[in-house]
């Protein structure tokens, strides 16, 4: 019996992503071969024994409606609980800082107030992790916190331009947020908040209420200016891969699948990612096949060369091609002898035969939805 | 309850001996085929696929895997508002309890189930067959003829004739002779175990089989013979495409190996008939830069690192380094540590294979069962163990 209620941001919103997030919001981004990038926030809530969700979304939400379904994939088609989809306010402008805002709740007041759970576990659509909610919810309430934020600790914090670090007393409890300025004299590890944290209902409640009216502002803005009246603690995880905000984002952490690690982390342990299932047939290959360090899903022909590379259900690679450091989104056709080198293709992407598509490691080069090369 | 039209009776509880290892702890329609497959999704797919929305499973042997493969039926969409799928055990009634004895008697023991749908027709199927063939045609050429039973048959190699029942017909393709495994066959028009009946005409039969104590209980041996002596219209619809029974080790093998073909038969690529499965979610597979993949199935999960040649890879299977796999199908889960060769070879669920081991190797005298060798479910074989071709580990 689980004490808590999930709420997942996914419609966080960015415009770093080119292509890739042009029609769809970041949490439907396909991911991994398989999935898209709302599954792993949604899959973990639901290992962690969660079964009420509510799913806060964008204003082009066609994707992710199409994806979830009644949620059947993730076990939330239920009598008790299951999934919510909570319409967000519109904001505007594509690219606002807002991570969890308040007036996203308070559009959807009814969905926590008629709820009898003790907690609300919060975590933003746009993160890659796995991660049992559990222990925190455990440690949540032996602390008797009002606010449990989840963090990860880094010793280089330069490139981390977006993040809050904070500091901790003895006990994990969240004394001070750091400047960024002072942080880099130091080489200690450093705790910030990656975008997930456990909050009582009640308090949420709460502070709904007192803070609607003054327009966009951010849970978490909120919680790090009232440290003095709220008790906020800080629970760790190693299970984050990273958050995809940037084309670069998208194609590291890609390629981190490629290593086995990440993959242990993220996939071989006891709790699974689940995602919606097409039935695809197994992926064939031809003897022409030449594979090496790559991720292939199902429902795909493989006549070509594939080298560091990700390829998505459905994919056609035709004999001779060459994939190198790509990543091919589902349905895609490589024709004869095409080539291509850090390039993500979008979804249905043709290329005919002798084309060469060439890209760099900081700059992959992103083709449309739908394109024909 | 809603009325249905046609209900289908699968029949899923028989032993399936003759696949030896692979039926050791579960029953044969539950065995995996073609990698990512159950053998039950062929005609559970054809069910969905046929818009029979009613199925009555009737299993017996070593249930527990199969029936939670089955679970509602869900992974098939036959979850329905009506009908479903449903499970049915031999029970236990007011006086007695009793075991399905025959195909025949396990449906006669169900009138229950199939009067309570109250249908027109019932379809009768085969959990073992491997086939994708819409029901709703069969149906049709059923209404059209004004048939009492309709068997659907399948031309066969002649020379294989005899391990098949046997019809004859004459020009409006209603059947004059049926001949269980005849040693001289009339005709190579084979049964395919598929039949159906007018309710009526099925549950009279039942009784009166039920009450004759010689009957061995069984469709093909007492039913069909026993009604077309009794002057019953009885046609055969002849059904054009693939259709394999994989009840032995070699059709099994030869079964699984003709999907690794180009323009494969059963076309299991075709988007517009779909065979639906309840697979686990796994991960995309991984290919390792040892890899070497040629003519093969990779199901999602597997994690390759290893030569593996014209072989047919299930869900979650491990190969290590320095691997050879030719000829040879991995059931889900099965593992293979670094340098093992696995030559024709059938590994299965959950099967282990230490490191440095031969499995499939040449032997002093002609290997048995066309020199395919079996691992059995979870069995482990330890390091350096050689294993001949054509044994059941």
């Amino acid at each position: 019996m689980s004490n808590a209620i999930g709420i997942i941001y996914a419609n966080s919103a960015t415009d770093g992503l080119q292509g890739l997030a042009l029609e769809r919001p970041i949490a439907a981004v396909p991911f991994g071969g398989r999935y898209r990038i709302l599954d792993f926030a949604l899959s973990s809530m639901v290992n962690s024994g969660i079964r009420t969700i509510g799913l806060v979304t964008p204003h082009h939400y066609r994707p992710l409606l199409d994806h979830l379904g009644a949620g059947k994939a993730w076990f939330l088609d239920r009598k008790d609980g299951g999934l919510f989809i909570l319409p967000g306010a519109f904001h505007g402008l594509v690219g606002t800082n807002h991570t969890f805002c308040i007036k996203d709740l308070k559009n959807n007041i009814e969905y926590l107030d008629k709820d009898f759970a003790e907690n609300v576990v919060i975590s933003s659509g746009d993160q890659i992790f796995n991660i049992n909610f559990k222990n925190a919810l455990e440690f949540h309430n032996d602390k008797q916190a009002d606010a449990t934020v989840i963090y990860k600790e880094i010793n280089n914090p330069c490139d981390l331009t977006e993040k809050v670090f904070f500091k901790m007393d003895k006990d994990q409890k969240v004394s001070t947020i750091q400047d960024k300025k002072d942080l880099e004299k130091t080489k200690l590890l450093h705790p910030y908040f990656v975008n997930m944290l456990i909050i009582r209902r009640e308090i949420l409640l709460d502070i709904i209420e007192k803070f609607s009216s003054s327009g966009c502002i951010d849970l978490i803005d909120i919680l790090t200016a009232n440290l003095e009246v709220l008790n906020v603690y800080g629970s760790p995880t190693c299970s984050l891969i990273g958050t995809i905000r940037t084309i670069k984002d998208y194609f590291d952490r890609s390629m981190d699948l490629l290593n086995l690690e990440v993959r242990g982390r993220l996939w071989l342990g006891e709790d699974r990612i689940h995602t919606k299932i097409k039935d695809n047939p197994p992926t064939q290959y031809t003897s022409q096949a030449k594979v090496s360090n790559s991720l292939i899903a199902s429902g795909c022909s493989i006549a070509g060369e594939v080298v560091n590379s990700i390829i998505f259900r459905g994919v056609i690679l035709e004999q001779g091609c060459q994939i190198k450091n790509s990543i091919i989104l589902p349905k895609c056709h490589i024709h004869a002898h095409a080539q291509t080198n850090y390039t993500i293709l979008d979804k249905s992407v043709t290329v005919n035969g002798e084309n060469i598509l060439k890209g760099s490691l900081n700059n992959p080069l992103v083709v449309l939805k739908k394109t024909v090369i | 309850m809603r009325k249905q039209e046609c209900v289908a009776m699968l029949l899923a509880g028989g032993q399936g001996s003759r696949l030896g290892g692979l039926t050791r702890i579960r029953a044969k329609p539950a065995v995996s085929f073609c990698g990512k497959y159950r053998i039950i999704d062929f005609t559970l797919s054809n069910c969905a696929n046929s818009q029979i929305n009613t199925v009555g499973v009737l299993i017996q042997y070593k249930p527990f895997l199969l029936n939670s493969y089955i679970g509602l039926g869900s992974a098939w969409d036959l979850d329905n508002l009506y009908g479903g799928v449903h499970i049915l055990p031999p029970f236990l009634s007011e006086k007695e309890g009793r075991w399905y004895n025959g195909t025949a008697n396990a449906v006669y023991q169900n009138c229950e189930f199939i009067d309570f749908y109250d249908p027109e027709y019932v379809i009768i199927l085969s959990g073992d067959h491997v086939y994708k063939m819409d029901y709703t045609l069969m149906l049709k050429f059923h209404k059209e003829k004004n048939s009492d039973i309709t068997i659907a048959t399948i031309q066969v190699p002649w020379e294989e004739a005899s391990r098949f029942g046997i019809l004859s017909i004459d020009g409006d393709e209603r059947i004059t002779k049926f001949a269980e495994k005849p040693a001289q066959p009339d005709s190579n028009l084979a049964s395919m175990g598929v039949y159906i009946f007018n309710w009526s005409t099925l549950k009279q039969a039942l009784l009166a089989d039920a009450q004759d104590a010689q009957s061995e209980n069984d469709f093909g041996k007492n039913i069909i013979p026993q009604q077309l002596q009794q002057g019953k219209r009885v046609y055969a619809y002849q059904f054009q495409g693939y259709w394999r029974d994989v009840g032995t080790i070699e059709s099994y093998y030869q079964a699984n190996m003709e999907s690794l073909r180009a323009g494969h038969f059963l076309s299991i690529f075709d988007p517009r008939f779909r065979i639906f499965s309840n697979e686990d979610i796994l991960p995309p597979h991984y290919v390792g830069s040892t890899a070497q993949i040629e003519n093969s199935l990779v199901c999602n999960g597997c994690i390759v690192h290893g030569e593996v040649n014209n072989s047919i890879l299930a869900p979650g299977v491990y190969v290590g380094k320095g691997v050879k796999i030719k000829d040879s199908i991995l059931l889900p889960y099965a593992k293979v540590h670094t340098g093992s060769v696995i030559r024709k070879t059938i590994v299965g669920e959950n099967a282990e294979i230490m490191r440095r081991c031969i499995i499939g190797a040449e032997g002093q005298i002609a290997p048995d069962q066309e020199g395919i060798t079996v691992v059995e479910d979870n069995h482990i074989i330890s390091e350096g163990s050689i294993i001949e071709a054509g044994r059941n580990i």
